[in-house]
């Protein structure tokens, strides 16, 4: 530095900060605060015995927006399926390893899968309404519970969560099907939130809309993960790079010998490293359009 | 492999490179006016200024537009961003060189002293050195060599100190005052000059590692972080 500025100086004080304040900040913001809602260890997912997702191991954060990203067939879609238990829905497919969530393992034999589904709902690639009413998919969770008290106070406020109650209030029994993709995505995002579940996993959820569309869905998530855990897996690096507050690298292992594509966990970080300092070559590569 | 950022990012760090030559052509073009009083030359580096201007202004409307379309991460990014830094240090650098010249018209009449002359030959060569290895050491991602900088300023820093004390001793001559203040700010561009190639020395420490670090820190000692200022 220049030879004015390098003279002996007394060490800065900033008028204003206290230095211990300034540590206990850095504390509070390090990890030690991140709550962790699912702790996943050494999670292997086989269909019909050949491994698709190998040895995962990561804990996703309460009130975080974490995601998924990964080329094709690296496991990421099988993987958000483990947290909802949407793979016991598939005979020929096996889970090994372990889920804990809230610390309870979720693939103990006390716990029942649909119990699952509705404290983790799942939101998928293609809107896919059912073919009622507007209000008659959201009305539909709360009913199958028999939560029959204020349903009307209830199904409102999931569209105001969704952020579409403004756009269909005054045309609530209209069909689903009269609404725009996004729309019925958004309307989808309300179905699961009408049974107050505590987790929303996204697969791909702005994939097939336009980009208003995705920029609503978007910005509804930012809304949403005050008061739910959001998981979502995308295709488009830069949807995680402006929504995830964590994100994990999913890559493929090619063993040639035997032809077999094996997803694996390269890199879980805080998204802003994954995008500006990544800590593995694979990762690097694939995020700067190198991969391949 | 996306081959229009690549290219893109390629034709930025030539440019880079290429503003880096024309610095060290004005920097060398002020040197020569200065030590042989020739106001021409000076002239015709304070003119050469514009090119550098032109070359700056490519560099930065370069960057808005790969910003705007290509969205670069990781080590992209990190690269974009330190091309701009580079950019702005070397058009300062540039700047400097200006100013050199500019004065050293104002000093045409006054004798020449020897011990001073020789002083910024001295100080002028430790810069071009110093604008020479920020440069290659870009260029070839080399951290190290980078770091290296730090005491190649501080030789400079010490050359400046001596040509200020030089010009306090010639006392209280009120001939000589005027020209004296304008030589001290001549050490001074030119002690700047190194500060800027350390600059650019950490910019290629942060392309390498990803990590914000200013080699010293005037205030609070060596290899503080920004993190440790938090």
């Amino acid at each position: 530095m220049s030879e004015m500025e390098s003279a002996p100086a007394a060490p800065a004080k900033i008028p204003g900060m206290d230095e211990k304040l300034l540590e206990e900040r850095a504390r509070e913001t390090s990890s030690a605060r991140r709550d962790v809602l699912f702790d996943v260890a050494d999670l292997t997912v086989s269909y019909s015995g050949v491994p698709a997702l190998k040895n995962v191991s990561l804990e996703i954060y309460k009130n975080y927006v974490t995601a998924f990203i990964g080329p094709s067939g690296c496991g990421k879609s099988t993987f958000i399926r483990c947290f909802n238990r949407m793979n016991d829905l598939i005979p020929t497919a096996s889970v090994e390893g372990r889920i804990l969530y809230h610390g309870i393992d979720l693939y103990g034999p006390e716990v029942d899968s649909v119990e699952v589904r509705k404290r983790i709902g799942m939101v998928f690639q293609k809107p896919n309404p059912f073919p009622k009413s507007i209000y008659d998919n959201v009305a539909f969770g709360p009913r199958v519970l028999g939560w029959k008290k204020n349903l009307a106070e209830r199904v409102e406020r999931a569209l105001q969560q969704a952020a579409l109650w403004d756009e269909v209030k005054n045309r609530l029994k209209d069909s689903a099907y009269s609404l725009s993709g996004g729309q019925q995505q958004r309307l989808c995002i309300a179905r699961c939130l009408a049974v107050e579940p505590d987790v929303l996993l996204m697969d791909e959820p702005a994939s097939a809309l336009d980009p208003i569309s995705t920029t609503a869905i978007e910005d509804l998530m930012h809304e949403l993960k005050k008061d739910y855990t959001i998981v979502i897996v995308t295709h488009n690096m830069q949807q995680a790079a402006r929504v995830a507050d964590m994100t994990a690298f999913f890559s493929v292992d090619v063993d040639e010998e035997q032809d077999r594509r094996t997803g694996i966990l390269v890199e879980y970080d805080q998204t802003p490293t994954i995008f500006t300092k990544p800590g593995d070559k694979r990762t690097e590569d694939y995020v700067t359009g190198r991969f391949g | 492999m996306r081959v229009t950022l690549q290219e893109e990012l390629d034709q930025l760090e030539a440019a880079l490179q290429e503003e880096g030559a024309h610095v060290l052509r004005a920097l060398r073009g002020a040197l020569n006016a200065l030590l042989q009083s020739d106001v021409e030359l000076a002239d015709e580096v304070i003119a050469f200024d514009d090119e550098i201007d032109g070359a700056y202004l490519a560099i930065e409307e370069g960057i808005q537009s790969l910003l705007a379309r290509q969205t670069p991460v990781a080590v992209d990014l990190r690269l974009v961003l330190a091309i701009l830094h580079n950019n702005l240090h070397l058009e300062r650098m540039a700047d400097y060189c200006v100013t050199i010249a500019k004065l050293t018209k104002l000093v045409k009449d006054v004798p020449p002293d020897e011990t001073i002359l020789e002083g910024f030959e001295e100080m002028g060569q430790r810069a071009e050195e110093m604008i020479r290895i920020a440069l290659d050491s870009f260029r070839d991602r080399n951290a190290a060599r980078a770091e290296s900088l730090v005491d190649l300023d501080e030789l400079i820093d010490r050359a400046n100190r001596r040509v200020v004390g030089h010009v306090l001793s010639l006392g209280a001559d009120p001939s000589l005052q005027e020209w004296g203040l304008r030589m001290i700010i001549v050490s001074r561009c030119l002690e700047r000059i190194g500060d800027h190639a350390v600059d650019i020395g950490e910019q290629t420490a942060y392309l390498v590692s990803g990590e914000f670090r200013e080699f010293t820190d005037a205030s609070h000692g060596p290899g503080t972080t920004p993190r440790d200022l938090r």
